[in-house]
């Protein structure tokens, strides 16, 4: 008996902690609600800290939802930060049918994907800082992106999550609602017969078996903390004076130094925190998207 | 290549789950490169408990004690009481709190400790406020600062009470050694690390340790956030080793606290007059401290009380 294939449609949020993925999930529950459907939100419980991916579910239907569970096999699939393409497998699970819908300037025809899922792009980082949400580093996406999520799957009607957008959103309310609006009116879709390129293969974590009893005793360096980076920094050696200030002040230890004590970044686990860049006296670390940094 | 200024050991392992520009992070990193390998450090309900200890990983390459939030310095106690009933030679037992569990939650076996003059170093580390739980406020978040349960707006204007006194608490003590210490002076930090370690009995860090999401600032401020409060005195750096108060930064004229305050989100809301306020806090507290330096300077300059 499946009874959740014909109504239920499951939704996905991934983001970063900070960005707003979890209060999306939240705001797209309670708008379906006020539109008289049955819904229900919770975020994956682990680690939400500043920059580390997130996920959060959400689940809308006509009838009552008595699944509990996380979301393995997605309708829909949000992804709010476009560097999450790189190093998440955002689509795993998605249903053959469903809807992958990016924050993204980029051509939605260039978005990785499994065959027979549909894709779309809304630029929600550029509608955020124009109604001056967030900041222009860290912009407040979600509500740009729930409007083009409406647009898009019609799970949720506008008028409802403009009325979400007022009740649960503590501030900001006239900004908000318009990104809604531009979010919904943004929204691009990828030809059904344009090729998709190959979305990014889960690494198996690759941790040593697990010690018996309650002690912990794997040390950490098995756990790659690099998904966490916007920004990668770059080191112009031919400027360093090896003064070890990066190495020293690096929350991360991060840095350490090649046969001729020049710095070497430990891209498994920067977080992309930039105090290497800021401190650095002759300032010969850069620190440049993720996308644009030589790999 | 160039001649390291702190030792080269890393206890602290990459991977860790502590947000990027991590004060507390480099705090541990700094204060176990300051100890050797035969440490227990005792970690209650902190931020420190999620960064380090996903388990089966740990981020600590030493001995790691997992503790309720109000039982730091209980703790301490039984792991030394623990290491002295085993005969284990040249154990270093180390509580590793923060503000919320020192100064708050775990104040009273805090002074247990103290009093019963453990054998243990105790180091706070310092981010004002509940930041593990999303940023309440905390006994040590300063007067004036925006947290979740201190909002700005309408009438209310932040913390409206000042920070708690935790040096004055723990020197009320008699510590044999305490000191404040901030990553953005690694040198100073890891000295002084290295001196309590020769030291038996009660010993006790303050560590200023910024927190970019509590405190509203960008990751890659947060030495530089660390430079300012030291130089301005918002939080200025010392030792009291058995009674006798050291200051170990003196940069002549202090810094105004203007540029601090002004460098992050929390008190985005200060005006000209709350600024002239703290300034003259700061500047009195200043005062204070270079009063009991000079005061405490060598025996024979502690006044006798006549009769």
């Amino acid at each position: 008996m499946d009874r959740t294939e014909r109504t239920m449609i499951e939704i996905r949020f991934h983001g970063r902690g900070g960005q707003g993925a979890v209060v999306a999930s939240e705001l797209l529950a309670q708008a379906a609600f006020l539109d008289g459907k049955e819904s229900q939100s919770f975020p994956f419980f682990g680690v939400e800290r500043r920059g580390a991916p997130v996920t959060a579910f959400a689940r809308i239907d006509d009838r009552p939802i008595r699944l509990r569970t996380s979301i393995d096999a997605p309708g829909v699939v949000v992804v709010l930060d476009p560097g999450l393409l790189r190093t998440t497998p955002v689509t795993e699970g998605i249903r053959s049918g469903g809807l992958l819908l990016v924050n993204t300037a980029a051509d939605p025809a260039s978005l990785p994907a499994p065959a027979g899922v549909r894709r779309a792009a809304v630029d929600a980082t550029r509608i955020a800082v124009a109604h001056g949400l967030g900041s222009v580093t860290t912009p407040i996406v979600n509500t740009a992106v729930l409007g083009a999520l409406a647009a898009a799957t019609g799970v949720v009607g506008r008028t409802a999550l403009e009325a979400a957008v007022d009740r649960f959103v503590p501030a900001f309310h006239a900004e908000n609602r318009a990104a809604v609006d531009d979010g919904f009116a943004a929204v691009r879709f990828a030809p059904a017969d344009a090729p998709a390129p190959a979305p990014v293969v889960p690494v198996p974590a690759a941790l040593p078996p697990w010690p018996e009893g309650p002690v912990a005793s794997i040390p950490s360096r098995a756990l790659r903390t690099a998904a966490w980076r916007t920004l990668t920094p770059v080191v112009h050696t031919e400027r360093c004076t090896r003064c070890n200030f990066c190495w020293k002040f690096c929350p991360d230890d991060a840095i350490g130094f090649d046969a001729e004590g020049y710095p070497v970044i430990r891209l498994d686990y920067c977080k992309g925190c930039g105090i290497c860049a800021t401190e650095c006296p002759p300032k010969t670390i850069e620190m440049v998207a993720v996308a644009e940094a030589p790999a | 290549m160039a001649k390291l200024t702190l030792p080269d050991s890393e206890r602290m392992y990459s991977g860790h789950a502590a947000c990027p520009g991590c004060g507390p992070a480099l705090a541990m990193r700094l204060l176990l490169k300051g100890l050797g390998p035969k440490t227990i450090v005792s970690i209650p309900a902190c931020c420190w408990t999620v960064i380090a200890t996903p388990y089966p990983t740990t981020a600590l390459g030493v001995a790691t004690f997992d503790n309720p939030i109000e039982a730091t310095g209980a703790s301490i106690s039984g792991l030394r009481a623990a290491a002295d009933a085993l005969g284990l030679e040249g154990v270093q037992v180390v509580g590793f709190a923060g503000d919320g569990g020192t100064a708050d939650i775990g104040l009273q076996s805090l002074s247990g400790m103290l009093e019963r003059r453990t054998d243990a170093i105790y180091v706070m580390y310092d981010n004002e406020g509940y930041m593990n739980t999303g940023i309440q406020r905390s006994g040590a978040t300063p007067r004036g600062a925006w947290t979740t349960t201190t909002p700005v707006g309408g009438s209310a204007r932040g913390k409206p009470e000042a920070k708690k006194d935790i040096m004055g608490i723990v020197l009320a003590h008699r510590p044999v050694y305490a000191a404040t210490v901030n990553p953005a002076f690694p040198e100073d930090f890891v000295r002084k690390v290295e001196r309590a370690a020769e030291r038996k009995g009660p010993r006790f860090f303050h560590v200023f340790a910024p927190c970019p999401p509590g405190w509203k600032f960008d990751s890659d401020q947060t030495i530089e956030l660390g430079r300012l409060a030291t130089d301005s005195g918002i939080f200025p750096l010392y030792e009291v080793d058995e009674g006798r108060y050291r200051v170990t930064r003196k940069g002549g004229a202090l810094k105004p606290v203007a540029e601090y305050v002004r460098a992050q989100g929390r008190f985005r809301h200060f005006t000209e007059s709350d600024i002239a306020a703290l300034q003259a806090e700061v500047g009195a507290r200043w005062e204070a401290l270079l009063r009991a330096e000079r005061e405490t300077a060598a025996p024979e300059a502690v006044p006798v009380a006549a009769h």
